[in-house]
């Protein structure tokens, strides 16, 4: 199986963008290209009339094959990111939807009561429901319980830059679902994304570390592949660790022999 | 002319009365191809609806968009 399932629909990228902290509406449209993406992650936001360039349904419904996927950034309840769930599907029409209730603006952790009220709520009305988590596997088995089409723990703090500090609570969780698990925050490389999919990951959600890269566009194209390496290198079998060497060349005695 | 005040997007609006949804959308200089959900006191108004959807005094707007975010 080749490609991400979520919900009803399929994408043959596994690597979703988010568009904030752009330098400039262009430069993020050129990295969503050459990511190869097909789900980026949207923000809703007062209109502003002079600050137009703000407004991305236009330029990214330009783009071939994109999926939006509105996030409930600002929510600080359940309720709170069902009204934004609500307004962001009558704008987008999309039935994706990343739940992300992040009270606390110092750690941004998410709450992990809110969310699972929301995701509860939003998954029997019938949207993709798409949470951001804090790494627990036994809150991620919950919320796949009430219908949701993935979990998304975080790597580490979003925009922290600290790849995957919740390494093992993300295998914990990859192991016990039955849903995609999706890297969501925190990583800074494209080896953290290679070795998060190497691990069990179906995708990674990346947007600092693209968005401000020197060149965030090169930097997309680099988690392409990585993201790409990692899910090919997981199929292919990865060879288990040994405890001593084990050697590669014959160890024959003949040059001892010959002397 | 008679008006009336609304919250628009968080600040005091003077709009004239019997306005609708669409009448402020001009007003404010959405462009007519832009895509923005507006939301009249907690209730979505869809495009359908904004010409006959009449503001009323002290209704709070709120005219959304998308921008970035992770």
């Amino acid at each position: 199986m080749n490609s991400l399932r979520l919900g009803s629909y399929s994408f043959s990228s596994r690597l979703i963008l988010g568009t904030g902290k752009f330098s400039s509406t262009r430069v993020m449209l050129e990295a969503v290209r050459a990511s190869g993406t097909q789900l980026v992650t949207v923000a809703l936001r007062r209109f502003n009339r002079n600050q137009a360039e703000d407004d991305l349904f236009g330029p990214l419904s330009e783009i071939r094959g994109i999926t939006l996927m509105p996030n409930t950034s600002g929510a600080a309840t359940a309720r709170e990111a069902i009204k934004a769930a609500h307004i962001s599907r009558e704008l987008s029409g999309s039935p994706f939807i990343k739940v992300e209730i992040h009270p606390n603006p110092h750690h941004l952790m998410p709450d992990p009561i809110e969310t699972y009220e929301a995701c509860k709520v939003l998954a029997a009305e019938g949207f993709i429901v798409m949470p951001y988590i804090p790494a627990d596997p036994v809150l991620a088995k919950r919320l796949e319980d009430v219908g949701c089409s993935s979990v998304m723990p975080l790597g580490s703090a979003i925009g922290s830059g600290q790849g995957l500090a919740n390494a093992e609570m993300v295998r914990l969780i990859v192991r016990e679902s039955t849903v995609p698990v999706i890297v969501d925050a925190g990583l800074r490389s494209p080896s953290e994304a290679c070795a998060a999919m190497e691990m069990g990951c179906e995708a990674v959600l990346v947007n600092s570390a693209i968005a401000v890269a020197r060149y965030p566009v090169a930097m997309a194209g680099a988690f392409a592949k990585a993201v790409e390496a990692g899910f090919e290198a997981r199929n292919a079998g990865i060879m288990p660790r040994s405890g001593s060497a084990v050697a590669t060349s014959p160890l024959t005695s003949f040059l001892g022999a010959a002397s | 002319m008679s008006t009336i005040s609304i919250i628009l997007n968080g600040e005091c609006k003077e709009i004239p009365a019997s306005a609708s949804v669409a009448d402020l959308l001009v007003v404010t200089e959405v462009v007519e191809s832009q895509k923005v959900a507006v939301v009249v006191n907690e209730h979505i108004v869809r495009p359908d609806k904004r010409n006959s959807f009449i503001l009323q005094d002290q209704d709070q707007v709120e005219i959304l968009v998308f921008a970035g975010g992770g």
